[in-house]
């Protein structure tokens, strides 16, 4: 189990909040009683970080940024092997 | 950012505001990943990613005279790139009806006995069938939760940077995160036990 003072930051944390704003004071409060905590911020972890495994498998497909510098008028610039191997 | 990165940015766009076309296409090449990443978990179509990210950055080039360095360059950009994007999403019907989003039950996290998540097998996430049922979650969120939640946790932009984007104050930008990311965690209960997960 996590000290008092690291579930506290945690919680506020994931909560979103400025850790010495009032919402925060009023969870530390509550942290003293509440033994599930900890356990709601470690699932709101993982269920972010779900979606970023998940969106760090998308490519940007070689042939939309192809078609991107031509559209933007700027595909005499680059070499189209620098673009795909950029990023 | 960092400091010395923001400074060759600022050197960039400043000669990109000169018309140098090798600095624009520098600018494009720096984010076009981002643009098009933003526009596809905004729309969960790759065609609407694709026409958000030529929009973006025709925009950009018409306009970035007109960037005055009030912001940062990517937020004014992640601004024009988020304003097309919820222009294409009106005009288009809902494909979900959108779920009603709540503030996390207190009393409950406390009453009910509480069983963790293990670590999760993320080579799983990845499987296209599982990806769809994310994708969903996500596009049955209200735009204005979504939004934030892309930004702030997908892009990790700060909530300054995030409300300044969406134009919200930083209170309401987290208001609706903690919201929006309590709601996927509800609907990952389910789904990670469906699947096989933990």
């Amino acid at each position: 189990m996590k000290n008092q003072s690291e579930l506290y930051k945690k919680v506020c944390e994931y909560l979103g909040c400025d850790l010495d704003s009032t919402p925060c004071k009023q969870i530390q409060e509550y942290l003293k009683v509440c033994r599930n905590c900890e356990v709601y911020v470690d699932k709101i972890k993982k269920t972010v970080n779900i979606y970023k495994v998940a969106d760090s498998c998308d490519q940007l497909p070689g042939d939309i940024c192809k078609k991107l510098f031509i559209t933007l008028n700027l595909n005499d610039l680059n070499h189209p092997e620098e673009l795909s191997e950029k990023d | 950012m960092e400091t010395k990165d923001l400074q060759q940015e600022t050197e960039l766009v400043s000669k990109a505001q000169n018309g140098d076309r090798q600095a624009l296409s520098r600018l494009v090449i720096e984010y076009r990943n981002r643009i098009y990443h933003l526009g596809l978990r905004l729309t969960n179509s790759e065609q609407d990613a694709e026409d958000i990210l030529q929009e973006t950055f025709l925009i950009m080039i018409k306009k970035i005279h007109q960037f005055k360095g009030k912001s940062s360059f990517y937020t004014w950009l992640y601004r024009i790139a988020m304003n097309i994007g919820l222009r294409k999403l009106k005009s288009k019907p809902h494909k979900y009806q959108h779920v009603s989003i709540n503030d996390p039950d207190i009393e409950k996290i406390s009453s009910t006995a509480a069983s963790e998540w293990p670590t999760f097998d993320y080579g799983q996430i990845s499987e296209k069938r599982f990806r769809k049922k994310l994708d969903e979650l996500v596009e049955k969120m209200p735009d204005n939760y979504r939004t934030v939640f892309i930004l702030r946790d997908l892009h990790e932009l700060s909530t300054e940077d995030t409300g300044k984007i969406l134009q919200i104050t930083p209170s309401n930008t987290k208001i609706r995160l903690m919201r929006a990311r309590n709601y996927l965690k509800e609907q990952l209960e389910g789904l990670v036990a469906e699947e096989g997960l933990i």
